[in-house]
């Protein structure tokens, strides 16, 4: 609606201006300004409408769908039985599933932590001014692109195999664990490691938020006397706590969603596909277990439901936390 | 009035644009679903099946002799590993739009009757575009489901001990017919002892053998509709085996996982296993040793419990094209040039024509000629009834919950207690 209404003096100037052998310019009348805006809504909306079309029907519509499948019985095949809460309870008491969530929290708490450590490490490093700074930014960043690739996951499997790069290089530590990806206790941190390894789209967030602080502020905390370290903790920790926050929503929900790596790294041909003796099921590969393979769609929706609700719950817990450490400028610069 | 035409014709311009993304739109959802016919009579019908490359090459070669005989019906293709293959092929029975024609086995049968997705070829035998005479062994009857042919086999197979020749040879272990269950035993020992290898990669997770142990004590692994053995009948077999991985007689299961899709032989990890004989073919491919067959081990000296497996084709009840898809399968199972490109490669050919038609020059499939010749011979086959709806979940929950018993994940109580709420579920939907 705003829209219109700025525009509607310029293009009223630019008819007057053009054709001045109407007489003295004037304002359209209030109707037929009305219908104009009608009609140029209505292209507005056709423009739109594939865009629309595909959220409806691709987004939307299966969305609801599998609302309702949610809580019936549905093998693909033959139609939905409605059963209640059935779904929900047959969850709660599965063992496996249990261990999924178990699975899935293990690689959030430990994954997200250690990942934005090392984004805001390097962060520093690179925000200061220093020789070859946007090689090292482009270095940093590159496997952020293309670490959630199929060919990463399986290039990843293989240096974590029994006699490759990992388990070669723990041995000369005197190490003999052998390769992660077919031990069910060490598989989830090939992962975890997986995503630590892409740092860089939260590292550039934080280096952009690095640039924000005031100089002065240092300069200022300098001739006060304060150490490098208490500048960090009382200048710089404060001053980017906004993009810290956002860094932390984002990679915590990303975190949850995990499943092509998992599914890729834990999964060989035939057997289990969720890595040895279940260990590294996290919950959407449960998820697709249950649904794909098992044909029971029925309770596939429950699990995503289940997840999206378990996310919004820690996105809302974030969000009201965020009162206690999060800082932001007012009139922000 | 003439700024008020102007505007007009903006608007229709606009309008326009936009009506035409979306006819753009939808002439793309319409070509999607056009039909296989065209103008002069060619038929197109989709083909899909399980395997590897080597699989792959093999069939395309057959394709392309069967088009030239056909000349007016083409064959799309495609294929993936098994268990893809299946999450595929689901989805896709699921959405109305299956192959005409797919690869099939005994575990899907009576699944895929149960969900009408598969088409009775009985009505095409008798409309004589597919002929059901001259199979050996009694297969004729295997793809079928209550009256209804639902497949036919194209090779036939069975489980054998896949085993590495020259480590049997250094650890001075020579399997004879009817040997038991304990010579078994000690000949694994022996092996562990004097080539340091494992005896066997893992057998106490393989459906299909400890399908043959029950039937060798008068039971099955299962019924028409259930599981037909007790917790207690398999706690006794997965406490035994959990002293065998424990002993290394049984080989590391951490290390097994990690060289799949390659099998624990191959991958020299253990000195055999319990498979399909024709996996002697893959396994020669695979690794660098002599691959032989032994056969299955005996409680009471004479009773294996085995039986013909075998490949199928079956059509999909959804095809609109049932007579060429007929035509397609009589020609693969029948034709002698179709069996001496595909070799023993999905078992021994079904058909006895195939069979005289094809004569391996090489030890591996000489040995697996020889092996299923005498298995008939020797009378010791039984047969095999369809499994029930949701048995390819129980077979993989039990390789699953087997392994992670072999990992240490679960006490053999615990396993089995899982196995048995697993399998419930499954075979229940």
């Amino acid at each position: 609606m705003g829209h219109a209404v700025t525009h509607a003096p310029a293009t009223a100037d630019r008819a007057a201006a053009s054709e001045p052998r109407h007489g003295p310019a004037r304002s359209p009348r209030p109707a037929a300004l009305k219908r104009r805006r009608r009609r140029d809504n209505l292209a507005g909306y056709l423009f739109m409408s594939p865009w629309i079309a595909g959220f409806l029907l691709l987004t939307a519509g299966p969305m609801i769908a599998s609302l309702y499948y949610a809580f019936t019985d549905y093998n693909l095949f033959d139609a939905p039985k409605w059963i209640g809460l059935d779904n929900f309870a047959e969850m709660f008491g599965d063992p496996r599933w249990r261990h999924s969530v178990q699975v899935t929290l293990w690689y959030v708490v430990v994954g997200t932590p250690i990942k934005l450590l090392a984004a805001l490490g390097v962060a520093l490093l690179l925000a200061q001014k220093r020789r070859g700074q946007a090689f090292y930014r482009a270095a940093f960043y590159a496997p952020s692109l293309i670490g959630a690739s199929v060919s990463v996951a399986i290039v990843w499997k293989a240096i974590f195999s029994d006699d490759a790069v990992v388990d070669r290089t723990q041995k000369l530590f005197g190490v003999h664990a052998g390769g992660w990806t077919g031990d069910p206790d060490l598989i989830i941190y090939s992962l975890v490691a997986l995503t630590v390894w892409q740092f860089g789209a939260p590292m550039v967030i934080f280096l952009a938020g690095l640039k924000q602080v005031p100089r002065e502020l240092y300069e200022a905390a300098d001739v006060d006397g304060a150490g490098k370290l208490r500048q960090f903790w009382n200048i710089t920790l404060p001053m980017i706590s906004p993009v810290l926050f956002f860094n932390v929503l984002l990679e915590t929900i990303h975190s949850f969603q995990i499943f092509s790596s998992a599914y890729i790294v834990g999964g060989g041909a035939g057997g289990n596909a969720c890595g040895p003796a279940d260990g590294s099921m996290v919950y959407t590969c449960y998820l697709y277990v249950q649904g794909f393979e098992n044909s029971r769609m029925g309770l596939a929706s429950a699990m995503a439901w289940m997840l999206l609700v378990a996310v919004a719950l820690v996105t809302a817990v974030l969000f009201w936390s965020q009162k206690r450490w999060v800082h932001y400028e007012e009139g922000g610069r | 009035m003439r700024q008020g035409g102007s505007m007009e014709r903006r608007t229709i311009l606009k309008a326009a644009g936009a009506s035409l993304a979306v006819a753009g739109l939808g002439a793309t959802a319409t070509a999607c679903g056009s039909g296989s016919g065209s103008g002069d009579g060619t038929v197109t019908i989709r083909y899909s099946w399980w395997g590897a490359e080597d699989r792959a090459q093999r069939i395309n070669k057959t394709i392309a002799l069967f088009e030239k005989k056909y000349p007016k019906i083409k064959v799309k293709t495609d294929f993936q590993q098994y268990a893809d293959f299946w999450k595929k092929f689901n989805t896709q029975a699921s959405g109305g739009n299956p192959p005409d024609v797919f690869q099939n086995a005994i575990g899907f049968l009576r699944k895929y009757d149960a969900k009408n997705v598969l088409l009775d070829l009985g009505e095409q035998v008798k409309a004589g575009n597919l002929s059901m005479d001259g199979f050996r062994a009694g297969l004729e009857k295997f793809g079928e489901v209550d009256g209804k042919l639902l497949g036919v086999p194209v090779g036939s197979n069975s489980m054998a001990l896949v085993i590495d020749k020259p480590v049997y040879t250094r650890a001075g272990v020579t399997p004879e017919p009817g040997w038991t269950w304990d010579d078994f035993d000690a000949a694994m020992k022996r092996i562990r002892d004097r080539t340091g290898r494992a005896g066997d990669s893992g057998m106490y997770g393989v459906m299909y053998l400890y399908d043959l142990y029950l039937r060798q004590h008068g039971k099955a692994f299962f019924t028409e509709d259930a599981l037909g053995f007790t917790e207690a009948d398999l706690t006794d077999w997965w406490t035994k085996a959990e002293r065998g991985v424990k002993e290394g007689v049984y080989a590391d299961a951490k290390k097994v996982v990690q060289v799949k899709p390659k099998s624990a032989v191959s991958a020299e990890l253990a000195g055999s296993e319990f498979t399909w004989d024709n996996f002697t073919v893959r396994y020669t491919s695979e690794g660098k040793s002599e691959y032989g067959l032994a056969p299955i081990p005996t409680t009471d000296g004479k009773k294996t419990g085995q039986y013909l497996g075998s490949l199928m084709l079956s059509a999909s009840k959804r095809t609109q094209h049932p007579k060429e898809v007929a035509q397609f399968i009589d020609f693969m199972v029948h034709d002698p040039e179709v069996a001496k490109i595909m070799g023993y490669d999905r078992g021994v050919p079904a058909t006895q024509a195939q069979f005289d038609a094809f004569q391996p020059d090489d030890e591996v499939n000489k040995a697996i000629a020889a092996y299923e010749t005498s298995l008939v011979e020797s009378g010791v086959l039984e047969t095999i009834t369809p499994h029930p709806s949701g048995a390819d979940v129980c077979e993989a929950a039990f390789l699953r919950i087997a392994e992670e018993m072999a990992l240490g994940k679960r006490s053999v109580e615990d396993a089995v207690k899982q196995f048995f709420t697993e399998s419930k579920t499954a075979l229940a939907g």
